[in-house]
């Protein structure tokens, strides 16, 4: 029905032109529902209001065709033939988006005497009426628009658009200024009108449960141009690009849990005009991204994507992991047909109790130990983990008992710039530079006095950063952090995780989050993976574990964990699985307890 | 509260007006009474002693100055502006019987000026920066330069003298009582014509400039968009959504230039003959009639001031907003 070939949309700015839209293509069909997500500046508004010729000032390049006629010509008499009759807009909130002058009736009022054959007293009566079915009462039909409320104006806008139904409906930001029960409830008259009237929608929103719940298929857009097209669905929970990941990740109704980081940078850096405009702050950038902008390419059917690296890259798979280790009587099977992806940019949660393998699962990562069986590839073709933990931008391991990973008898600083002395990195200046920065990353003081101190002299949490600072030296792609924050109390704990998140963002690796900390993953985590006895027994994204555990063991560890928690706060962790574990289990709790003190031993 | 505090502000103005109206004339040099009937220089008292002596019993000059002023207020209040000198008829008599004319004039060449104005003003800003905009500013811009005078001389001189299809001077023929109503008003007509029409033209490129301007403003709000999109004809988008806007700040400025209108329209009357407040201030200058240059000033004064209030009223009535800031 409506089909955009290679739009764009260019302001003629005075310092140069501005195009908010670049190289724009796709179909809406009848009926269709289409979302179109970005940050603020990215052009949706200029997008639709392309759509009906409203941007006056603005240059259209490329068609606009809607019902096998172009829209966009010489002239504005298409868009004349379709505005309001077919095509019809809630705009976004402004203040002025309804003439100040006139009052609501007479604003409606306006669009039927144009567009439709009433008499005036069924005119009358049709405006009151569709004033209260968006939920505005007929008493402010009179009042003048400075006098309503920003949802009030929303739903008057949203009436004047619906009375002349339409057969295509724009909703740009509908909702944004509606309490959470008025959106759902004008969601849904939307909803039900669309079922009677049938129109197509084009929605814009900042608000991802909105969009998922009212659109079929989403666009993501970046200074103007198409990151990512397809199913609402399947873009929300499988995002591909990492921009699309990006606005899910800042988007409180989607990380529910997680901490919320907005990607870093930001309102457009000037994106090279040749290169990928996302570049400056892709986390997953490579050479050729400055230099060549990604076409927007079918992935599958449906699915389309604008990404050189074929989208948000797999740094890490490990597939069929097994590793076990002989005891003096028989053998423990530490890990049993485990499969691991790491993506770029991502937090994967380990979970698990106590001896599940979880630390077994990021030796054998990491190459510490060698795998039975089953293969570990890595991001570039014939890197294994061991080459990969002794280079730059490759991968590195923080332990859980900072007392063994860092000497006693070396100094703070020789402790940090160790990796690189040993890699024998640039001039030993530069490696002194690489290392006080990461010190001040972690941020633990560079002060000559701190950085003769030798290592007994520090306390639990700064050993901890400063095994942080040494893996940092080496701006690790992958950082697996084995129980990291085991050993410090709370306070120092939630310092040091804020600091490492923070550098996540900023810097954007991926990372290994191992722990039996729920809650903390549940801070932490995109994904979890769960391990039980050696084997994966579940992964997924944090919010669908843990909402949904498949598997009876994660929701025993969840509900045990965290549901049961909740009426019992005041309650330490540790007390509650005491207290809470059945007999049996508490058994069991001890035995793989006491398996991993025998583990040790060999 | 606000509205009292902007009502105080015209009642003092209107007081400081009076005063000044009053104590200006004691200010001058010289006696006043010398110069009823002297010329420059020469100052020969026409009047006897007794005549001074009644003049100033009159004008409350053999009071002291406090009583006087108070008599001048208490005068004014009951409507009585003073006797003219040379006319030896009452002020107020003569100002009423003349003021017409002026607002006749006045409110003519307003309604041209707005009417022309607005149109070619909203003409230029849709067509901003092409042919049309262009050609109109440079046009406008080179008439609102010259003076109301010249103008007037330049209309007197081509259409009334050279091509005869007006009458030189005058704002009636003289009086012939068999003539219809009609008959009269056509006259009256044919006579403003000029006038106004030179009144008008000075008007014109402030009034297509503020209008421009307006306008220009106006056509990006988002408002101008939702009307677009709502698909209106153009007329109604101009006229309910653009104009009805423009029409705020249009009006509460047509109302604050009356003053400059009035100055224009001094000189037009006295360029045409037009027996308005206008020439009668040139002739009563002439003949140094001061109560009378002092009544018509007042006069004049408190009108352009009562314009400007009701300029306020009127923003009020038009924006509704105004009435809510004030809660
Ligand atoms: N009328 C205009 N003239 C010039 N530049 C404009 C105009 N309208 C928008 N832009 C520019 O175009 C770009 C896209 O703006 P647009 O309004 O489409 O963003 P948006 O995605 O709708 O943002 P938001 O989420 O904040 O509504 C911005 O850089 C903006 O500054
Ligand atoms: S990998 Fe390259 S092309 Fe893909 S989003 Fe990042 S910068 Fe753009
Ligand atoms: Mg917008």
């Amino acid at each position: 029905m409506l089909e955009l070939n290679d739009l764009s949309i260019v302001y003629p700015e005075n310092h140069g032109p501005l195009t908010a839209v670049d190289h724009v293509s796709l179909r809406l069909e009848r009926g269709g529902r289409l979302g179109i997500i970005g940050e603020s500046g990215c052009g949706k508004s200029s997008l639709a209001l392309s759509l009906m010729g409203l941007n006056r000032k603005a240059r259209t390049h490329g068609t606009i065709v809607y019902q096998g006629v172009q829209l966009n010509g010489q002239s504005d008499k298409a868009f004349k033939a379709v505005r309001w009759k077919k095509i019809a807009m809630v705009f976004q909130n402004g203040s002025e988006v309804l003439n100040p002058v006139l009052n609501v009736f007479e604003q409606l009022d306006e669009v039927l005497k144009t567009h439709r054959r009433f008499s005036t007293k069924q005119r009358r009566e049709l405006v009151l009426t569709w004033l209260e079915r968006v939920g505005l009462d007929r008493n402010w039909a009179f009042e003048f628009p400075h006098r309503l409320s920003g949802g009030m104006r929303q739903r008057a806008l949203l009436a004047m658009a619906l009375c002349c139904e339409p057969e295509l409906l724009i909703l740009d930001e509908p909702t944004s200024s509606l309490d959470a029960r008025s959106r759902s409830e004008l969601m849904g008259l939307i909803d039900s009108i669309q079922a009677d009237q049938g129109y197509s929608l084009i929605l814009i929103s900042h608000q991802l449960s909105v969009i998922e719940a009212m659109t079929t298929d989403l666009l993501t857009l970046y200074a103007g141009q198409m990151m990512e097209y397809g199913p609402t669905h399947t873009l929300l929970h499988h995002p591909m690009h990492p921009y699309t990941r990006g606005l899910i990740n800042a988007s409180p109704d989607y990380q529910i849990y997680k901490e919320l980081w907005g990607m870093p940078g930001g309102n457009h850096e000037t994106p090279a005009s040749n290169g990928c405009p996302f570049a400056p702050r892709c986390v997953q950038k490579g050479p050729r991204c400055k230099n060549s902008r990604p076409q927007v390419q079918i992935i599958t059917d449906g699915r389309s994507l604008a990404c050189n690296k074929g989208g948000i890259e797999i740094l890490l798979k490990g597939e069929h992991l097994h590793k076990s280790f002989a005891l003096k009587k028989g053998t423990v099977q530490a890990l049993c047909d485990v499969n691991v992806e790491l993506k770029s940019g991502e937090i994967l949660a380990v979970l698990g109790k106590t001896g599940s393998g979880k630390s077994t699962l990021a030796h054998v990562l990491s190459g510490l130990y060698p795998s039975d069986q089953g293969r570990l590839t890595f991001w570039e073709p014939g890197l294994d983990s061991l080459s990969a933990t002794r280079k730059r931008d490759g991968l590195q391991i923080v332990f859980q008992d900072p007392y063994s990973s860092t000497s006693h008898r070396m100094t703070v600083l020789d402790t940090v710039k160790e990796p690189l002395d040993i890699l024998g990195w640039g001039t030993s200046e530069s490696r002194r530079d690489a290392a006080l920065s990461a010190l001040a990353q972690v941020e633990l003081p560079n002060k000559p006095e701190f950085l003769e101190k030798h290592g007994h002299a520090l306390s639990g949490g700064q050993r901890q950063r400063l095994s942080l600072a040494r893996a940092l030296t080496m701006k690790p792609r992958i950082l697996i952090a084995d129980e990291i924050t085991s050993m410090l109390d709370p306070s120092s704990r939630a310092n040091l995780l804020r600091t490492l998140m923070g550098l996540q963002n900023a810097q954007g690796f991926s990372m290994i989050f191992i722990t039996h900390d729920l809650f903390l993953a549940r801070k932490v985590a995109d994904r979890v993976m769960v391990m039980d006895r050696g084997r994966c027994i579940e992964q997924g994204s944090s919010v669908r574990v843990f909402q949904n555990p498949f598997h009876p063991r994660t929701r025993e560890l969840v509900d045990t964990m965290l549901g049961n928690v909740k009426n019992e706060p005041m309650l330490g962790m540790k007390q509650n699985v005491y207290n809470l574990l059945k007999p049996r289990e508490a058994e069991t709790f001890f035995q793989v307890n006491h398996n991993k003190e025998q583990r040790r031993t060999p | 509260m606000k509205k009292l505090g902007r009502l105080t502000e015209y009642v003092i103005t209107v007081l400081i007006i009076l005063s000044i109206n009053f104590f200006l004339p004691r200010m001058m040099p010289g006696d006043p009474f010398l110069f009823l009937s002297g010329d420059q220089g020469e100052q020969i008292s026409a009047y006897s002693d007794e005549q001074i002596r009644q003049y100033k019993a009159c004008y409350g000059l053999d009071q002291p100055i406090f009583r006087s002023y108070l008599s001048y207020l208490a005068d004014l209040f009951r409507g009585r502006l003073g006797q003219s000198l040379y006319f030896n008829e009452s002020v107020g008599h003569i100002v009423l019987r003349r003021l017409p004319w002026t607002v006749f004039l006045v409110c003519g060449a307003i309604l041209f000026s707005t009417v022309l104005g607005t149109a070619l003003g909203s003409l230029s800003a849709f067509y901003r920066n092409r042919l049309l905009d262009n050609v109109l500013y440079g046009f406008m811009m080179f008439f609102s330069e010259i003076p109301a005078f010249l103008i007037g001389l330049f209309f007197l001189f081509v259409f009334a003298a050279s091509l005869g299809l007006f009458p030189l001077s005058g704002a009636l023929t003289s009086f012939s009582p068999d003539r219809s109503v009609v008959q009269v008003l056509k006259d009256i007509i044919h006579h403003a014509v000029l006038p106004v029409a030179a009144l008008s033209l000075t008007r014109l490129g402030g009034m297509y400039l503020l209008v421009r301007n307006i306008m220009i403003s106006i056509i990006p709000k988002a408002y101008m968009r939702t009307a677009r999109a709502k698909g209106l004809s153009r007329y109604r988008i101009f006229i309910r959504h653009g104009l009805r806007n423009a029409l705020l700040p249009l009006t509460t400025r047509i109302f604050m230039s009356l003053g400059t209108l009035v100055g224009g329209a001094v000189l037009v009357e006295n360029v045409f003959a037009y027996p308005g407040l206008g020439l009668m201030i040139s002739q009563a200058v002439m003949v140094h009639d001061y109560p009378l240059i002092q009544g018509i000033f007042l006069v004049i004064t408190l009108l352009v001031l009562s314009a400007n209030l009701m300029s306020e009223v009127l923003y009020r009535v038009l924006d509704p907003r105004v009435k809510d800031g004030e809660g």
